[in-house]
């Protein structure tokens, strides 16, 4: 066995870097892959790519998340000397699938032009199915309408069925698509329309369908059966519902999310259906687990009439702490928290509320907090989104006024 | 409105006993409010279970005895079709979204529906007739409490989400007094008319279980494919975004702060306040 001879000299002149006063060495640098074929880490690198913000002090995000296609613009504009991909080194900007081996359909709602939480979990679980094994799938989005951020959620193809009224004529749409691009899986969301969709399809094709699957892996679904007591665990099938909060959202690089043509996949109406209309849920009346958007008050806040004529203008539904519950200036039904009522809003706005453990518990779910407090150091200044440190008291008649004369 | 709610053979989460599913109760509570003459139906080896629907409000029941083993769906279609080509013929058929205690696909209504050329509505809150007769008018639970009404062309199966109003309170006496008409699986399926014969073949045939007996099963599954739960935890809820120090405003004017949570509001699409000053 013989080993290759190392010529150090020569190692110190690839590594040696221009340099005007005296010479320098960059000790990181390799031109070959390391022996054992795994790339190597480039610890300085890492840490100087994960700093988000010096303003006061030094701050880190070393989540390691693979960024956005827009967070990486972003950083590429702010520090020019490093890749975005520095930090998670090996791994391409974009997935690009040019000639996919198979299709997985996922099926989303995306109510409001938006993917909720649940959409992403449908992309994970149909990504997963793309690259298990050899990989090579691509994963086509089954929208009705233009969505942002398909791609960073995982999709690679965008197929944009028209919009039909009625969910037979959905899914007469959908079988259409089914038939002609013949993907290997359609996955949908076990949930209001995905789940009627569903039905319907694995009827018109007359194919099973496995509901609510609770495990996904690329060998085997397994969902619950006989009220939770017993399970069933199959190879994947052709078409699945997948439950909340079971497969992870895909968090690698975005992919490209290319449109396919749509023209052929027209949908007919239904003639059952002689109208439909969508009624908006009063955010008033409507309870605190099943609102989008609430407006909570909590100790700071000392004008609850104020508060209470905000949260009407700003079409949220009113919450509170629980020391404003106590107080009796609000209903114990609008108390947020562990011992209230934990929120699947997508949006927290918190007046004057400290963000103790049991009320931040709460609002866990939450994609977007907005806080207003006076206290910098505050839990909810450094849990939000959006921080303002300014008395609540000037904050609500601003935003009232504000309100009014944006003419809402 | 001549109603028929679907009544599964649903087992207790808990006890494991046949049970009137929850669901069930509030699709009869439904039915109850269209059709003081509201019927159920059954197809299933046993009654006890289903009997409370009468204390809730049906006026009778319909149950098609059917042995353990047996695939109710040809039983409910033959059942249906027959009673839709008759005299009194139902005009709405509720069911509930899903079974409970057997494979819980929640596809029997969908089969229904299919064999019989009914359309379909799922998650109904609420329903009424429509102005124009031969229609019904059905809410719809969407996400976020939004609602979706629907006008739908009689007949039709509607199935009912959890969210709707809960049923009149069980009452012994008009369960006592409730009739039940028993019918044999192979008298309706002898004179079946021709939708209905298809129901028997091919794939659906063991395929739906929504009024399941506990032993016959989607084709797919070998009984050795079944086993005992695991519970397996689910995701943490945890926020997608990364907390921004970058989007720290400390004491800024209280004008500019509005502005900047209203952008914020509207950046994000989460609400749309009137049309912002140029
Ligand atoms: C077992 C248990 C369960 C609990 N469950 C819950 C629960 O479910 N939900 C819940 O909310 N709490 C719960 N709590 C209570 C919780 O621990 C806190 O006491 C409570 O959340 C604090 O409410 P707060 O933030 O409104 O009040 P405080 O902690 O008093 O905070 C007031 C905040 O307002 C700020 N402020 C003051 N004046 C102004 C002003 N003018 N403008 C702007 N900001 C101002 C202050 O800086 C402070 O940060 C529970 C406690 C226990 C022990």
């Amino acid at each position: 066995m013989s080993r290759q001879r190392r010529d150090p000299r020569a190692e110190r002149g690839i590594r040696t870097v221009e340099s005007r006063a005296r010479p320098r060495l960059d000790v990181a640098r390799r031109e070959s892959p390391a022996a054992s074929g795994r790339l190597r880490r480039d610890p300085w690198r890492e840490w100087a790519a994960s700093l988000v913000d010096e303003t006061y002090r030094k701050r880190y995000d070393r989540s390691q998340r693979q960024m956005s296609r827009e967070d990486a613009a972003r950083f590429l504009a702010a520090r020019s000397d490093i890749e975005a991909t520095a930090i998670s080194p090996g791994q391409p900007a974009l997935h690009v699938v040019e000639e996919p081996a198979f299709l997985i359909f996922a099926v989303i709602e995306a109510t409001g032009g938006r993917l909720s939480r649940f959409d992403r979990q449908v992309f994970g679980a149909a990504r997963l199915l793309a690259d298990a094994d050899a990989g090579g799938g691509a994963v086509v989005a089954i929208t009705t309408g233009e969505i942002d951020g398909l791609g960073e959620a995982g999709a690679d193809r965008m197929l944009a069925l028209p919009s039909a009224n009625g969910g037979q004529a959905r899914a007469a749409a959908l079988r259409h698509a089914v038939e002609t691009l013949l993907p290997r899986h359609v996955i949908f969301a076990e949930d209001g329309d995905s789940a009627d969709l569903a039905r319907r399809l694995s009827v018109a094709l007359g194919d099973d369908l496995m509901s609510g699957v609770e495990h996904l892996t690329a060998r085997q679904a397994v969902r619950p059966i006989r009220n939770g007591a017993r399970e069933i665990g199959l190879a994947p099938p052709r078409l699945m519902t997948i439950g909340e909060d079971r497969v992870k959202p895909y968090a690698a690089a975005p992919c490209e999310a290319r449109p396919i043509d749509a023209s052929d996949f027209e949908a007919g109406a239904d003639p059952a259906i002689l109208s439909s209309e969508i009624i908006p849920g009063d955010p008033a009346s409507l309870a605190l687990s099943e609102t989008d958007f609430v407006v909570s008050a909590g100790n700071g806040v000392s004008d609850i009439a104020a508060f209470r004529e905000l949260a009407a203008a700003m079409k949220g539904t009113p919450g509170a702490s629980r020391v404003v519950c106590d107080a009796g200036l609000m209903p114990r039904s609008a108390q947020v928290g562990a011992s209230g009522t934990v929120l699947a809003a997508d949006c927290y706005f918190a007046l004057g509320i400290s963000g103790a453990p049991q009320h931040l518990q709460g609002i866990a779910g939450c994609e977007h907090v907005i806080a207003v407090n006076t206290d910098l150091h505050a839990a909810m200044i450094e849990r939000a989104g959006l921080a303002i440190v300014q008395d609540a008291q000037l904050v609500m008649p601003a935003l009232l006024a504000l309100l009014r004369e944006r003419g809402a | 409105m001549r109603t028929l709610v679907l009544l599964s053979d649903a087992r207790h989460p808990v006890s494991g006993r046949p049970h009137l599913s929850r669901l069930e109760t509030q699709a009869i509570g439904l039915a109850a409010s269209l059709d003081p003459a509201a019927r159920g139906l059954h197809a299933g080896s046993g009654e006890d279970a289903v009997r409370a629907g009468l204390g809730h409000g049906l006026a009778g029941l319909d149950v098609i005895e059917t042995t353990g083993e047996a695939d109710p769906l040809p039983a409910l279609v033959g059942f249906l079709a027959d009673a839709l080509g008759g005299a009194d013929a139902p005009e709405l058929i509720l069911a509930g979204r899903r079974g409970e205690g057997g494979f819980e696909t929640g596809l029997v209504p969908y089969l229904v529906a299919e064999r019989l050329g009914l359309p379909i509505v799922a998650d109904a809150v609420a329903i009424r007739a429509g102005e124009m007769p031969g229609t019904l008018v059905v809410d719809q639970a969407m996400a976020k409490g939004a609602r979706r009404r629907v006008t739908v062309r009689l007949p039709a199966v509607v199935t009912v989400h959890p969210l709707s109003p809960l049923p009149r309170p069980f009452a012994y006496g008009p369960m006592r007094r409730g009739r039940i008409r028993r019918h044999s699986p192979a008298a309706e399926q002898a004179d079946l008319p021709a939708v209905a014969k298809m129901a028997g073949h091919g794939t659906v045939a063991g395929r739906a279980e929504d009024t399941g007996g506990t032993t016959v099963g989607p084709v797919d599954v070998v009984p050795a494919d079944e086993r005992p739960h695991r519970a397996r935890p689910k995701l943490m809820r945890t926020s997608g975004t990364a907390a921004g120090g970058a989007n720290l405003h400390v004491g800024p004017d209280p004008t500019e702060a509005a502005r900047l949570i209203l952008d914020y509001l509207e950046a994000n699409g989460i609400r749309r306040y009137g049309k912002a000053p140029e």
